[in-house]
């Protein structure tokens, strides 16, 4: 909890805004822990979906770091969804389930719009790309 | 299965990071411009970074794989140990491995 106290410090030079999009964020995060709780058919501490609210805050806050640094890298402007890839490709699983999930949102996407397509033949190329290189 | 993190909570979350580093560039650009990070530093003022919707969906999704896979990972111990209340010995159980893969 020594990293909250830390961050605690931090948020204080930041607006409220901070804080209120950590306090959102913080909500969606117990909820959805708690409804994959009782999916397990279990119960669930306070304190550790508090602690895993926080975490996944942190990881948040990584993923954005990260996305910025690849996108840029590519010489984008903005981060896509291999991006996102590309930040869990040390996991094999995350990486694959994260792809389906990518070509699942791609599959829906033709159809509502046309220039939407060809960003995402794009996209389509790109990913594959990430994926031969893991 | 619809629970999961709205896109533009993420997108804020995001843009707020983005902002903070972009003035901690700018901080550090002050003292010393002969960084090795010119190249980011160059592209910052003119163009934020910015990330496209199914980006964003995308983190999204990988946010709720994170929590959802903790809560598993906590409730398989929990089970193990006969309990129906995951506690935070738990977590400390399947932290180290949980924050290696990802």
């Amino acid at each position: 909890m020594e990293g909250s106290r830390e961050s605690d410090l931090e948020k204080e030079e930041d607006d409220d805004a901070t804080e209120l999009l950590r306090d959102r964020f913080r909500h969606s995060a117990i909820s959805l822990a708690e409804s994959e709780a009782k999916r397990n058919g279990m119960e669930i501490s306070q304190p550790v979906m508090v602690c895993i609210a926080d975490l996944a805050f942190k990881f948040t806050e990584q993923l954005a770091k990260d996305l910025e640094l690849f996108s840029q890298h590519a010489g984008r402007k903005s981060a896509n969804m291999e991006d996102v890839i590309l930040f869990a490709h040390r996991n094999e699983h995350l990486a694959a389930s994260l792809r389906s999930f990518c070509n699942e949102l791609k599959g829906k996407e033709p159809q509502t719009e046309r220039k939407r397509k060809k960003d995402s033949r794009k996209d389509d190329k790109a990913t594959s790309n990430v994926l031969d290189l893991s | 299965m619809e629970n999961t993190f709205d896109p533009e909570l993420i997108r804020a979350i995001f843009k707020l990071v983005w902002s903070r580093r972009a003035l901690e560039r700018e901080r550090n650009e002050g003292t010393e411009n002969l960084d090795g990070e010119v190249g980011a530093g160059t592209s910052k003022k003119s163009r934020p970074t910015t990330a496209n919707a199914n980006a964003l969906k995308l983190s999204s999704e990988l946010l709720r794989l994170f929590i959802t896979e903790a809560v598993q990972r906590t409730a398989t111990i929990a089970e193990a140990e006969g309990v129906y209340k995951i506690e935070t010995t738990h977590l400390e159980r399947i932290l180290p491995q949980l924050l290696l893969d990802f």
